[in-house]
């Protein structure tokens, strides 16, 4: 089965580690996959677009099946392969709907991190400000703060929605970059608590990003926040 | 029940329009609802933020669940009740895999749509540039492309042959730039898409309001 799944995937890109976890934890080793360097700008180039017209990564194809936003992939695989590997939704509607929402909330996280972390790679340089970047941080701290609120009761066995699920899936990856990127432990504790709780699940530990095991430390642009 | 849900929602808001839609389809009529303002600055009101933290609207409640996402609402809905009302996910795997990934693509085509007509609402006076408002339009013309070219062969839907939970979040996002007077000559299949789904009972019931008796707005004329 996974023989026909392939991925075209970019270093510490959480969209495309999103789908390996899930890959992983569905037990769907042994997909096809290639990875592409954002900063030679691989991602635009034919073999992706020929995937993904929006040149964007990750790029996913199971057989003629193209799905290319992380979260339509990772909510595929769970229901395609439902009774392999790790159940990734919970069974009752009530606690599917506190994943769901986790999920998109995910989004909103992912986006605010973006605005800060990639800045200057986003914004033209002469359409830069101060005040946009301040006003990025601020809207960072009070979305970070909420997540800080959701993991009040963060334990093991027990994160986003309950046991592990899609919302740990969609939003681990992006927590962990914001570690790496200087986040203050001692600010937000619930969520380094999070971090640490999951950073040696299995499917986590091998699809852990290359370039941050070959160079542990990080950066600190997110440590005054 | 119906009885147990409840939604804040603002007239023309995409986000909320897909949960009403929903939650039509589903024959769930009679929910408590109620009509909101942004001009008014309620959805950062305290009933709002009761609901939804961020102070943003849909603010949604199923039982004492907030469900403040939109997609995430939806999705719920379909989920708990899937034996009522249409079924908006279908069971073959190809129309599924389909059907998430235009669901999830429409995150591009409303934050491109929102960068260029809330373009001076967002960005503050003094970080204004001409070189932004250029490059959010070229952005949107390449997007509404690729959106043109999905409905090539389309039957009416977004995807395959039958109304789904795809077109309940893809619908108000492309009514909401006809709305705003994207060229139906410029894009013949997009405005082939609004005006066949227009009279569709469950978008009929939940048009907003504020746009029944006002004219349209002419932003996107040029796009």
């Amino acid at each position: 089965m996974a023989k026909l799944m392939s991925l075209l995937w970019g270093a510490g890109s959480p969209p495309c580690w999103r789908v390996m976890i899930t890959l992983e934890e569905k037990k769907l080793q042994g997909y096809k996959r290639k990875l592409l360097s954002f900063e030679k700008g691989e991602h635009k180039s034919q073999e992706v677009l020929e995937v993904n017209p929006r040149g964007q990564l990750p790029a996913f194809k199971h057989g003629d099946i193209i799905l290319n936003e992380s979260c339509a992939t990772c909510l595929y695989l769970e229901n395609q392969f439902k009774s392999q590997g790790i159940k990734l939704i919970p069974d009752s509607a009530e606690d599917q709907a506190v994943m769901y929402q986790r999920m998109m909330e995910g989004l909103a996280l992912t986006d605010k991190l973006n605005s800060v972390i990639y800045y200057d790679c986003s914004v033209p340089e002469e359409e830069r400000h101060d005040s946009a970047v301040k006003r990025n941080k601020e809207a960072l701290t009070a979305e970070l703060k909420l997540w800080e609120g959701y993991l009040e009761n963060v334990s093991a066995g027990s994160y986003l929605a309950g046991a592990f699920s899609l919302a740990d899936v969609i939003v681990f990856p992006s927590i962990a970059c914001a570690f790496r990127f200087g986040l203050s432990v001692g600010r937000y504790p619930k969520l380094a608590k999070y971090y640490s709780l999951l950073k040696n699940r299995a499917s986590i530990k091998t699809t852990w990003p290359p370039h941050w095991v070959a160079s542990p430390q990080g950066y600190d642009i997110l440590k005054d926040l | 029940m119906a009885t147990d849900i409840t939604l804040l929602w603002a007239s023309g808001s995409h986000a909320c329009w897909r949960v009403m839609i929903a939650l039509e389809e589903k024959n769930l009529q009679g929910y408590n609802q109620k009509q909101l303002y942004f001009e008014k600055g309620e959805h950062k009101s305290k009933e709002v933020l009761e609901i939804n933290p961020r102070g943003q609207l849909p603010a949604f409640k199923c039982g004492d669940l907030p469900l403040n996402e939109s997609c995430a609402a939806c999705f719920h809905l379909e989920c708990k009740y899937k034996s009522q009302g249409t079924k908006l996910i279908p069971d073959c795997e190809e129309g599924r895999a389909l059907i998430l990934q235009r669901v999830f693509e429409v995150n591009a085509l409303a934050e491109k749509s929102s960068s260029v007509l809330y373009y001076n609402w967002r960005v503050p006076e003094g970080e204004r540039h001409d070189s932004a408002v250029k490059r959010n339009k070229e952005a949107l013309t390449a997007e509404l492309k690729l959106w043109e070219g999905y409905l090539q062969a389309s039957s009416g839907f977004i995807v395959g042959k039958n109304f789904s939970l795809a077109d309940v979040i893809v619908y108000p996002a492309v009514a909401y730039l006809f709305q705003n007077g994207l060229s139906e000559q410029r894009y013949p299949k997009l405005a082939e898409y609004y005006k066949g789904l227009m009279n569709r009972p469950s978008i009929k019931a939940s048009w907003p309001p504020t746009w029944k008796n006002a004219p349209k707005q002419e932003t996107l004329k040029d796009i």
